[in-house]
């Protein structure tokens, strides 16, 4: 199963319905911790230590204005650094990417891009990517399509 | 016995280090100080936060009460005085001095150039404010006056971000920001933004002492803090993921050729672009609190000095 994550109204349930934008690392952590909290949750991260089976969260980035370095090291970074995990980034914009990729670039951590076609793209570092989409195949939640991209399989 | 400290006619980075060295020898004391500032011609954002800053440290007994305040001779040239009101210095100021000349009522901001009025920045709500603000004001004057990118407009923002929460985790303090578009006909002949951001708080050496000294050794001091944090990207947490705020404002001024220059305490590093001719680092400044951060974006297109 995944997790829907709808970073928007996370954010405005954790700061303030006035703003759209996910900086700061106070505001980080609170968001973090509420899809923490969400993918515990659903039985996600296999237990309290955050040990045993994957979790795949899906994160709608739409609505999201802009997020800056300390807050996408504090939310992507961190949920992948602490539990194994899969994230799966939508409504991404450019702007939104440049704060997040060299952020997990410089762990060498990767998550994934679904794009408005369903086709997945990585982020992050290349080796990282590399084994997280041959994870994903192998555990038959993202299958390859012809011409070469990846989908995931499962709603 | 009051101490005078007089505020430089042109006042920007350039000049801020005979100001630092003025407000020093002033401070010597712990007199009341008297911020001169009747013959100001022209001041940048950058002058503007940082005196309030030296404000801020010149407060005596860390108290508000009146007679423990600064004093202030307010610019005396009405254009001068109008665009100070305009920038929201003498909101801020007011709590910070005693101030003495005829101060205008006008509201600040809401002037084309003045896309941040000077504005305080205590805590990670100030953040947001100034992320939103800038967000609904600096886009089209980004896109169509300095021909960046549309998509550079959620960078600034990020850079601006960062900035601040600078003077949120690290002063001990509060502080200011402002972020104005010019004409920089002195340097460029082109419009440039311009982010400044100033506390007076504990400054980049006594933030990382503890985590940085030892591997400094004999070198450290304000110059290695400076080096370490801009340079190197440390942080004084030892979380692993501290330290990607200035790597990141780095990133975005090198693809938009802009500069980045931080002073704290008697030292000054620069990312200097090639229309600059700034020093990398400087070090024996005169002294003074905090840190000033100064972010300068250029119109793009041809940037040869």
């Amino acid at each position: 199963m995944i997790q829907y994550i709808d970073m928007h109204a996370v954010l405005q349930q954790s700061v303030s319905s006035l703003y759209t934008d996910l900086v700061t690392r106070p505001t980080g952590r609170v968001v973090r911790e509420r899809i923490e909290q969400a993918i515990a949750g659903l039985g996600g991260a296999g237990g309290p230590d955050g040990a045993g089976e994957m979790t795949i969260a899906r994160i709608d980035f739409a609505g999201v204005g802009c997020i800056d370095y300390s807050c996408a090291d504090e939310i992507v970074a961190k949920l992948l650094r602490d539990r194994p995990a899969v994230l799966v980034l939508s409504g991404i914009s450019e702007g939104h990417r440049e704060a997040i990729e060299p952020v997990l670039t410089g762990h060498g951590l990767a998550a994934l891009i679904e794009r408005a076609d369903g086709t997945l793209d990585v982020l992050g570092a290349k080796g990282a990517a590399a084994v997280l989409l041959d994870e994903l195949v192998a555990r038959r939640c993202a299958a390859r399509r012809p011409g070469g991209t990846y989908a995931l399989t499962l709603a | 016995m009051t101490r005078l400290v007089e505020v430089p006619a042109q006042f920007d980075d350039r000049s801020f280090d005979q100001f630092a060295g003025a407000f020093a020898e002033a401070n010597k004391d712990a007199e009341r100080l008297l911020f001169d500032a009747h013959a100001a011609e022209w001041a940048s954002p950058y002058g503007l936060v940082g005196l309030l800053a030296a404000g801020q440290a010149a407060r005596r007994g860390g108290s508000a009460g009146a007679a423990d305040r600064p004093l202030l001779t307010a610019p005396t040239n009405p254009e001068v005085l109008s665009y100070w009101t305009r920038a929201g210095f003498f909101r801020e100021a007011a709590e910070l001095f005693e101030i003495h000349g005829k101060v205008p009522r006008a509201k600040a901001a809401e002037h084309s150039d003045v896309l941040l009025p000077v504005t305080p920045v205590r805590a990670a709500e100030d953040v947001h404010a100034v992320v939103s603000k800038i967000q609904q004001r600096a886009s089209a004057i980004l896109a169509s006056e300095l021909g960046l990118d549309p998509k550079a407009t959620m960078g600034f923002a990020m850079a601006l971000s960062e900035a601040c929460q600078n003077i949120v985790e690290h002063a001990g303090t509060g502080g200011w920001v402002a972020v104005q578009a010019y004409h920089w006909r002195r340097k460029l002949a082109r419009r440039v933004v311009v982010i400044a951001v100033a506390d007076a708080g504990v400054g980049f050496r006594h933030s990382l002492e503890p985590t940085q000294s030892k591997r400094f050794g004999d070198r450290w001091g304000d110059a290695a803090a400076l080096e370490a944090a801009l340079v190197q990207g440390v942080s004084r947490f030892r979380d692993p993921g501290r330290g990607q705020g200035l790597a990141g404002i780095r990133r975005y001024l090198v693809r938009w050729d802009g500069k980045i220059a931080i002073r704290s305490g008697t030292a000054r590093i620069a990312i200097v672009p090639k229309w600059d001719e700034d020093v990398p680092l400087k070090d024996g400044l005169p002294p003074f609190p905090g840190a000033q951060v100064l972010i300068i974006i250029p119109e793009q297109g041809s940037t040869e000095p």
